[in-house]
């Protein structure tokens, strides 16, 4: 049986706590030529797709903006849409919330991106919180935080009826719409589906309505784990396996040998958890100022503030049980003697492959092989040219293998997905 | 005289034509500057989003401004900006925006689209004037809530961002408000163009928040009543179309004598049919100045102070 083939997909690295900004190879996360670099050298790899986050607010820290991570982006449809006038092939995806959008410009733009880029188009569909990010919006924080899947899985009915052009006419709980539009039907017939479903709802959210999960699952346990559970959703959708790729988010450390890139990857984390940055980190668990404890030293010994109001804003991350997890980072830093700065870079730190070229390849291969995941959105540590040694290096391995293309076989983004 | 273009994104015919690099280079060799009018549910033919459409140009093109139609009422004045802003990124400083008032039975279609919504206005000629000023202000003011000099990428303070140097807009309108700052670094020219198209049923008070106001071909009577904006381009038709008003008749001193309209100090060449007209305009035009820098420089107009920095400071 012939082998499972690769999907990649690139994560621009920008406004992340993963993007390292102190290093001299680091560039600027806002000028096009970074984004063009970026862009020109996963396609000259080959990649499935370009993949941008979203955050519609700046990150907040006890009631100031955030100053430690790199802030800063543009707006992501437009530098997508410029990104289609430099590139020929690769797909472009954007992350665009439900929540401070409506459907027919949204879909529109969409529509617009895939026009222009001859099908390239991709939309990862997320949520925001409604307070915080509502504050920059005509419409506020317009909505209950239970219903916001129920408005994510109409928008995405709404979009879809837009997309395949002529009248459209939407009355449903959350919108009351109407109107022509002129642009379906679309080069790939509608942009491809990217979901983050986590929770049970988001799980069968995506069985039923995404192409794609972007997933935190990279470990191969869990990883086999959380594909096995979703691919088994999807049958009651009348959707088979392979209908909904699954790609979890990755790092990567590359070096001549084993321990060079284990150097390397230490030396990545030192930089991306500064001093600062490791305080400031655990003040989202402990929820209270720590600025006066010493990074290199010991864990505080108080306990945290579950009665105030969360320090930390505009932040994907959350800690329910903020007291076991103090009590279980205290026990690992104990255990293990770490101080601050070494316990955040252990529990921050993501799937990293580390290793040789070769290695790295191998391991990726055979996440996919196994059935851990179709592929991966892999995030470099450094802007613009955090890809360059992976494509020169890995890639060429991957298709020497004979499990990733030598060169594309299709101009779309489904193209690239479904080409096996 | 300065010559822009004004093109509609809906056109049928337009996108290959602006997919010809030929075609394109002809363009930055000739105008001044491109608008590209947005047909945001218009019935029939909405098109291509205009702001998207000109990042596409953006990245392509070398020289030529590039102003957007937006219909700000019924969108999200955040996006706005920020759109623009990566525009002026893009173009590394040739960006503008065209503030697209909806008129006749538009704003009643554009609605039905977005649905009625609070933080909208109500489609009717009054709500819409003054929602158009408030949109104005927000995304302007967005523009200025970095300073330019706000990454510092400082090791010492293990800081990227300087906060003292980003500022909440605490915008407070009518019907909505917006807090700010951008997501988006100051754009290269600071603040984009702003320009505005009007009519001749229009109230000239609209374009108060412009730098820049386009007259329909029907409105250059209006000319002399703008004496507030900076500059004033006329519309002139090219080719075959049932429209009144200014019509170029294909001569180079036509064009000039036009030119010389009082109180107007460019004209917006607006072909009936790109495909048809505009390579024959484009081949007839005078080459523009090459490399003259931002689109503001071009223009001749000031350079944009920061609202957040004291001058006097």
């Amino acid at each position: 049986m012939a082998k499972k083939q690769v999907i990649l997909g690139a994560q621009f690295p920008g406004v992340n706590n993963f993007t390292v900004w102190s290093d001299p190879a680091a560039g600027s996360q806002i000028a096009f030529s970074s984004f063009r670099h970026f862009a020109e050298t996963v396609e000259r790899g080959k990649f499935d797709f370009i993949f941008l986050a979203e955050g519609l607010r700046l990150r907040e820290q006890k009631g100031r903006l955030h100053e430690l991570d790199v802030a800063g982006r543009p707006n992501t449809l437009a530098v997508l849409t410029a990104l289609a006038a430099v590139t020929q092939h690769v797909g472009l995806v954007g992350t665009l919330t439900t929540t401070f959008n409506e459907p027919y410009p949204l879909a529109r733009q969409l529509a617009t991106l895939d026009l222009l880029s001859g099908g390239r188009a991709g939309w990862n569909f997320v949520t925001s919180p409604g307070a915080f990010t509502g504050a920059n919006f005509r419409r506020g924080d317009h909505l209950p935080h239970a219903q916001r899947y129920e408005r994510a899985r109409e928008f995405v009915e709404a979009a879809r009826q837009i997309w395949r052009g002529g009248d459209f006419a939407v009355l449903s709980r959350h919108f009351d719409i109407a109107g022509r539009s002129g642009l379906g039907p679309l080069p790939q017939g509608a942009p491809v589906l990217v979901q983050a479903g986590e929770s049970d709802a988001g799980r069968e959210l995506a069985a039923s309505h995404a192409d794609v999960i972007y997933s935190r699952h990279s470990e191969l346990e869990a990883g086999r784990a959380f594909y096995a559970d979703v691919k088994g959703r999807l049958a009651r959708y009348g959707r088979r396996p392979d209908a909904l790729k699954i790609l979890p988010g990755a790092n990567f450390a590359l070096g001549d040998t084993e321990a060079e890139a284990r150097d390397k990857a230490a030396q990545i984390r030192l930089q991306q958890v500064s001093p600062r940055s490791a305080i400031t980190f655990l003040e989202q668990v402990w929820n209270r100022d720590l600025s006066a404890y010493d990074a290199e030293g010991p864990l505080p010994a108080i306990d945290p503030d579950v009665e105030a109001d969360a320090l930390s804003q505009g932040r994907a991350m959350r800690y329910d049980d903020r007291l076991a997890t103090a009590r279980k980072w205290r026990e690992i830093a104990e255990r293990d003697g770490l101080s601050i700065r070494q316990l955040v870079i252990r529990v921050t730190g993501r799937k990293q492959f580390t290793g040789t070229p070769q290695a790295v390849a191998l391991e990726i291969e055979r996440h996919v092989q196994e059935d851990a995941a179709d592929g991966f959105v892999l995030a470099p540590h450094l802007t613009p040219g955090g890809f360059d040694e992976f494509v020169a290096k890995v890639v060429p391995v991957l298709q020497d293998r004979g499990v990733f293309r030598r060169d594309y076989a299709a101009s779309t983004l489904r193209g690239h997905l479904w080409a096996a | 005289m300065r010559i822009a273009l004004g093109l509609e994104a809906a056109q049928p015919g337009l996108l290959p034509l602006l997919a010809d690099p030929g075609l394109l280079a002809a363009i930055d060799a000739t105008a001044e500057l491109l608008t590209l009018a947005d047909g945001f549910a218009q019935p029939g033919a909405d098109g291509p989003d205009a702001l998207l459409l000109a990042n596409w140009l953006g990245a392509r093109s070398r020289q030529v401004g590039i102003l957007p139609g937006v219909a700000v009422n019924f969108l999200e004045p955040f996006h706005v900006s920020t759109g623009i802003a990566t525009l002026d990124h893009v173009t590394e400083g040739r960006a503008g925006l065209l503030v697209q008032p909806l008129r006749g039975a538009r704003p009643a279609q554009a609605r039905r689209a977005i649905g009625p919504l609070p933080g909208f206005p109500e489609p009717e000629a009054a709500a819409l004037a003054a929602d158009t000023a408030e949109a104005i202000a927000v995304i302007r003011a967005l523009w200025d809530s970095w300073q330019d000099d706000a990454i510092i990428r400082d090791p010492v303070s293990q800081r990227f961002v300087d906060a003292e140097r980003l500022h909440y807009i605490r915008f407070q309108g009518q019907r909505f408000s917006v807090l700010g700052p951008s997501i988006t670094p100051r754009p290269p020219q600071g603040q984009p163009v702003v320009a505005i198209d009007l009519q001749a049923s229009d109230d000239p008070a609209q374009a108060a928040g412009a730098e820049l106001v386009f007259l329909g071909a029907e409105a250059t009577a209006l000319a002399p009543a703008l004496r507030g904006a900076p500059l004033v381009f006329a519309d002139v038709l090219v080719g075959d179309s049932a429209r009144p008003g200014l019509r170029w008749d294909g001569s180079a001193g036509q064009l000039a004598a036009l030119g010389r309209l009082p109180g107007v100090a460019g004209l917006r060449l607006v072909p009936a049919d790109p495909a048809r007209d505009l390579a024959p305009l484009l081949a007839a035009l005078p080459p523009v100045r090459p490399g003259a820098g931002s689109l503001r420089q071009r223009l001749g107009l000031p350079p944009a102070p920061n609202r957040n920095i004291n001058v006097a400071a």
